[in-house]
C-alpha cells in the first residue's frame, strides 16, 4: 500500500494539469458564449469547402 | 433517437433559437408563407406550389440578391425555422453618422482595424451567423463579422479608412437592423470577467471536493495508521484553496450582511464553513477522526453552482440597458435658414428653436410644434392609439412619434431627457431602482430561523458536558440545521422553474418575480398590441354590387396614389388577394380627412370615409371606408385592429383562478367597449383614453396587480405595477420597464405564467415544510447529544438531496401541465 505514498501525489498533480487548463480556458474566455460556437461548427465545413 | 429524445432535441433547438413557435392556421389553401421571411402572405387564392411567394417587395429583393451572391444556402440552414425576418429599408444616409470621427470616437475600439459592436434585430438561428459572418464578402472593407447570437450583438471590423455606414446599411437590407453599441467596455468587461472567476471558483471546487471525497472514502472504509494520518492531511491541502478561494464570495456577502446588521443565508454557510474547518483541522492534530472537509467542500462546490446558475439566468433574460438609444433616430434634417438648405446632423446638435424636417415614415426625434405641413401622426409609441392623428400648423408634436404620410417642418421645443418621452423613461429608471432588493421567500424565512439556530447553539454549547462533548454538539447543530435545504432548494425550483417558463417562451426576470406573480389579484391588459395584433388591417371587404368586376382593381388604382395609412392598408390587403391590375388615373384628387376620388375608366370613383346614410351600423369598431361609383356604394371595407384568437379563453381561464381581468387602453372607449364584450371582460372593467400616466396610476391603485402591455405608452405603468409583462413585439422602453417578457405572440403566455408561478411557489412551499420538518428533529437530536458532527455531516448531503429530488419531480410535472394547457 505504500505505493499509494506516490501515486497519490502523482494523481492530484496530473488533475492539477486539468484544473490548471481549465482555468487557463476560462480566463481567456472560451466560456463565455456557449451558443454560437454550437451554431458555427456547422458552417465551418461549408466555409472550407467553397474555399477550394 | 426515440420519440422522447426528438421531442428534448426539439425543445433544446427551440431555446436556441430564442424561441418562436406559433401555432399557424393550416389552411393551406388560402395561406402561403413569404420564401424569405416566412411571414403568413394573407388570403392568397391562387398559389402555384413551384414559384417562391413573397410578401412585398423588400424580401423578393433580398431573395434575389441572395441567390445571385451565391448565399441561397441561406434558406437552407433557415428551413425549419419560423421565425420571421423583415428586411428594412436603411439607406445609406440614415447610417452616415458611422462613419463622422466624433462617432467613431466615441464608439470604435482598436486603432489598426476599428470595430464597433452592433446590437442586432432579428438574429435568432445559424442562418443569420452565417450570413452576418459573410458580411466580408458582400461589402468590401470590412474585414471581419463575429456575432454572438446568445446577446445578439455582432462585432464587425473595417480596414483603415473603411466605411462602417456600408457595413451597417446591408445589415439593415438583409433584415438585420443594427444598433451601435457605445463601447462601454468597462462594464461588459468587469462583467463577463466576473462570470469567468465564478467559473474558475466552481472548476476548482469541483476538482477538489472531489478528490477529498476519494480520499475519504478509503477514510470511512476503516483505514487506519500512518496512511490514514496521510490521507487526512492530504484533504486538508485539498481543502485550503476551496477555504480561501472558492468560498471567497460567501466570505464578502456575509460581511456585507453583517454590516448592514442583517442575517443573510451567507453567513450561517461562513459559519459552518469556518467552524468546519477549524474543528477539523483541531481534531486533525489531535488525531481523532471527525474531519469534514469532505462535507464542507461538496456544500460550498454546491452553493457556488446554484448562485452561478441563478446569476446567469437572471443577466440573460432582461439586461438589455443599451436598449435606451434604439428609440429615437440618431440624426435629424436641421433647416438652415440662412443657407436656405437642408443640414443632416446628429440629433444631440440640435438646440430648442431649431427647424428640423421629418419626412413620412420617419420618427420624429424631439418634441415640438408643427411650422408647416399637415400630415398623420401614429403616436401609438405615447398614448396607445391605433389609429393615426392628423396634425397640421401649430400642431404639438412629440418624440418618439411616427409622422406616417406627408413632410413636416418642426420647431424643436424640448430635446432627449426632457421630452415627454425623456420623462416617462426617466420615470421608469427611478422606477426601476426601488424595487430591486426584494428580499426572496428563503431568505425571509431562514432569518429567524437562523437566528434560532444561533441562539440554541451557544445553548447547547453551554449545556455540554466540557469542552470537547460541548462543541461537538454545537457544531452537530449547527451542521445538521444548516439551511442547505432551504438555500438550495428555493433557488433550484425557482431557475428550473425560470429555464421551463424561458423554454415556453415567458423570460422572467429574476426569482422574485416569480414569486410576485403567484400572488397577483388583478390582471390589467392593455388593448392595442396585446389583446388585438395592434396592426391597422382590413378586417371586412364587402362588394355590394356584382356589376363592377373590377372593383379592387380601381380601388388599388386610386389608393395607390395616396399616402394615408388606410390606404396602404387597402393596397395591400387588396394586392395580397390577387388584386393590382394597373389602371389608368384621370384628375385624381386627394382630400384630406375624407379620401380619394378620380376618374376610371371614364366613370367617377371615390374611395372615402363611408357616408353617413350608408352607416348601418353605428356601433363602430374601426374605420368604415366606402367605395363610391357617381355617388352609388358598390363596396365597403372595415379597417381596425384584430383581436388575438387566444384573447377569450385566456380571460376565461384567468377568471377561473378568480383574478380579475381589465382593459386599459389609450383608444377611444367604442374600440375598447367591443373588444372587451367580445372577450368576455365586464363593461365596468373597461378604461379607455388612458394616459400613460394614469395608467400608471391605475395599476398602483389595484395592488397586486399584473400589468400586460407593449408600447412605451404602458411602460411606465409597467414599471409601476406590482407584475409588468411585456408582451411579444413590445417596444424597447417597456421591454425594459417589464420584469416579464413574452416571446411568443399571443395572450395565452399570460395565464401560462400564473400556472408556473403557482406551481414553482406551492412547490416551494412543500419544500419548506421537509426542510423544517427535518430540520426540527435533527436540531433536537443534535442539541441532546444523539448525533455527532460526522453524522450530522453525513445527514446534511442526504437531506439535501432529497429536496433536490422533490424538486426535480416537481418541476417536471410543471412541465406537464404547460404542455397540457399550452397543447393547442
Amino acid at each position: 500500500m505504500t505505493i499509494l505514498a506516490i501515486l497519490l501525489p502523482l494523481a492530484l498533480l496530473i488533475s492539477c494539469g486539468f484544473v490548471a487548463a481549465y482555468l487557463w480556458a476560462t480566463s481567456k474566455g472560451q466560456y463565455d458564449d456557449l451558443e454560437t460556437p454550437a451554431h458555427r461548427i456547422f458552417l465551418e465545413d461549408e466555409l472550407e469547402r467553397t474555399k477550394r | 433517437m426515440s420519440a422522447r429524445s426528438v421531442s428534448q432535441e426539439e425543445t433544446r433547438k427551440k431555446r436556441l433559437v430564442v424561441t418562436y413557435s406559433r401555432s399557424k392556421p393550416h389552411s393551406k389553401l388560402e395561406t402561403a408563407f413569404c420564401t424569405h421571411c416566412g411571414k403568413e402572405v394573407l388570403d392568397r387564392v391562387d398559389i402555384r406550389e413551384t414559384s417562391p411567394v413573397f410578401c412585398c417587395l423588400g424580401c423578393k429583393t433580398v431573395y434575389q440578391f441572395l441567390q445571385s451572391s451565391g448565399l441561397s444556402r441561406f434558406y437552407q440552414l433557415k428551413q425549419n425555422n419560423d421565425r420571421q425576418i423583415q428586411p428594412g429599408g436603411g439607406d445609406a444616409i440614415e447610417y452616415r453618422y458611422l462613419d463622422d470621427s466624433v462617432f467613431r470616437e466615441k464608439y470604435a475600439r482598436g486603432l489598426e482595424d476599428p470595430q464597433i459592436d452592433f446590437f442586432v434585430e432579428g438574429v435568432h438561428c445559424a442562418a443569420c451567423i452565417w450570413l452576418i459572418e459573410k458580411l466580408p464578402e458582400i461589402v468590401p472593407d470590412v474585414k471581419e463579422a463575429k456575432l454572438d447570437l446568445g446577446k445578439s450583438v455582432a462585432s464587425i471590423k473595417v480596414a483603415p479608412g473603411g466605411s462602417f455606414a456600408k457595413a451597417a446599411e446591408k445589415l439593415a437590407w438583409l433584415g438585420y437592423r443594427p444598433h451601435p453599441i457605445e463601447s462601454d467596455e468597462k462594464a461588459s468587461e468587469l462583467q463577463n470577467a466576473e462570470n469567468r472567476s465564478w467559473l474558475m471558483r466552481i472548476g476548482v471546487a469541483a476538482a477538489c471536493s472531489g478528490n477529498i471525497m476519494l480520499l475519504a472514502v478509503a477514510l470511512y472504509a476503516g483505514l487506519a495508521g500512518d496512511l490514514a494520518r496521510y490521507f487526512r492531511y492530504l484533504s486538508l491541502a485539498l481543502f485550503l484553496p476551496v477555504l480561501f478561494y472558492s468560498a471567497a464570495p460567501f466570505y464578502k456577502n456575509a460581511i456585507a450582511s453583517l454590516r448592514s446588521r442583517t442575517l443573510s443565508i451567507d453567513v450561517p454557510v461562513i459559519l459552518a464553513i469556518v467552524l468546519g474547518a477549524v474543528v477539523s483541522a483541531f481534531n486533525l492534530r489531535n488525531e481523532t477522526d471527525h474531519i469534514y472537509f469532505d462535507s464542507i467542500s461538496a456544500l460550498v462546490f454546491l452553493l457556488l453552482s446554484s448562485r452561478y446558475v441563478l446569476r446567469r439566468i437572471q443577466q440573460r433574460n432582461l439586461g438589455g440597458s443599451h436598449l435606451y438609444h434604439f428609440l429615437l433616430p440618431s440624426k435629424a434634417k436641421r433647416l438652415d435658414v440662412k443657407a436656405a438648405a437642408i443640414v443632416e446632423v446628429n440629433t444631440a446638435a440640435l438646440l430648442p428653436g431649431d427647424l428640423v424636417e421629418v419626412g413620412p415614415g420617419d420618427v420624429i426625434p424631439v418634441d415640438g410644434t408643427v411650422q408647416s405641413g399637415t400630415s398623420a401622426i401614429n403616436s401609438s409609441l405615447l398614448t396607445g392609439e391605433s389609429s393615426p392623428h392628423r396634425v397640421c400648423p401649430g400642431s404639438q408634436v412629440y418624440s418618439g412619434t411616427l409622422n406616417e404620410s406627408d413632410v413636416l417642418q418642426i420647431k424643436v421645443t424640448a430635446l432627449g431627457r426632457q421630452t415627454r418621452l425623456g420623462r416617462i423613461l426617466k420615470q421608469i429608471e427611478e422606477g426601476g431602482l426601488k424595487k430591486a432588493p426584494i428580499v426572496i421567500a428563503a431568505d425571509r424565512v431562514s432569518k429567524w430561523f437562523l437566528a434560532a439556530v444561533f441562539v440554541g447553539a451557544a445553548i447547547v454549547f453551554g449545556l455540554g458536558a466540557d469542552f470537547s462533548d460541548g462543541i461537538n454538539r454545537a457544531l452537530a447543530l449547527i451542521i445538521v440545521t444548516c439551511p442547505c435545504a432551504l438555500a438550495l432548494a428555493t433557488p433550484l425550483a425557482m431557475s428550473l422553474s425560470l429555464k421551463k417558463a424561458a423554454r415556453a417562451g415567458i423570460l422572467i426576470n429574476g426569482a422574485e418575480i416569480l414569486e410576485k406573480v403567484a400572488r397577483v389579484k388583478n390582471v390589467v391588459l392593455d388593448k392595442t398590441g396585446t389583446l388585438t395584433y395592434g396592426k391597422f388591417e382590413v378586417l371586412e371587404w364587402k362588394e355590394t354590387s356584382h356589376l363592377h368586376r373590377e372593383i379592387a382593381d380601381i380601388v388599388v388604382a386610386l389608393e395607390e396614389q395616396s399616402k394615408h395609412p388606410v390606404a396602404k392598408s387597402l393596397v395591400q390587403f387588396l394586392k395580397t388577394r390577387g388584386s393590382g391590375t394597373s389602371l389608368p388615373v384621370a384628375s385624381f384628387k386627394e382630400e384630406i380627412g375624407v379620401g380619394v376620388s378620380g376618374l376610371v375608366n371614364g366613370q367617377f370613383y371615390e374611395v372615402r370615409s363611408l357616408k353617413e346614410i350608408d352607416r348601418t351600423n353605428t356601433a363602430s369598431v374601426g374605420t368604415r371606408i366606402g367605395v363610391y361609383c357617381e355617388t352609388k356604394l358598390i363596396a365597403t371595407a372595415l379597417l381596425g385592429d384584430k383581436i388575438r384568437v387566444d384573447a377569450k379563453t385566456t380571460i376565461d381561464e384567468l377568471n377561473r383562478f378568480r383574478l380579475n381581468s381589465f382593459i386599459l387602453s389609450g383608444d377611444d372607449p367604442e374600440v375598447v367597449r367591443n373588444v372587451g364584450e367580445t372577450i368576455g371582460i365586464a363593461t365596468n372593467r373597461h378604461f379607455s383614453v388612458a394616459t400613460p400616466e394614469y395608467k400608471s396610476r391605475f395599476v398602483k391603485n389595484h395592488e397586486p396587480c399584473l400589468m400586460a402591455g407593449d408600447g412605451a405608452n404602458d411602460a411606465l405603468a409597467l414599471s409601476s405595477a406590482y407584475v409588468g409583462v411585456a408582451v411579444h413585439g413590445s417596444m424597447d422602453v417597456s421591454l425594459r420597464a417589464a420584469d416579464v417578457y413574452i416571446a411568443h405572440p399571443g395572450v395565452r403566455y399570460i395565464e401560462k405564467l400564473v400556472v408556473i408561478s403557482k406551481e414553482t411557489m406551492s412547490l416551494i412551499h412543500r419544500n419548506f415544510a421537509f426542510s423544517l420538518a427535518y430540520n426540527l428533529v435533527g436540531g433536537v437530536t443534535a442539541a441532546s447529544g444523539h448525533m455527532t458532527p460526522l453524522l450530522a455531516a453525513l445527514l446534511m448531503p442526504v437531506s439535501a438531496f432529497t429536496v433536490f429530488g422533490s424538486t426535480l419531480i416537481g418541476t417536471r410535472k410543471l412541465r406537464e401541465a404547460l404542455r397540457e394547457r399550452g397543447g393547442k
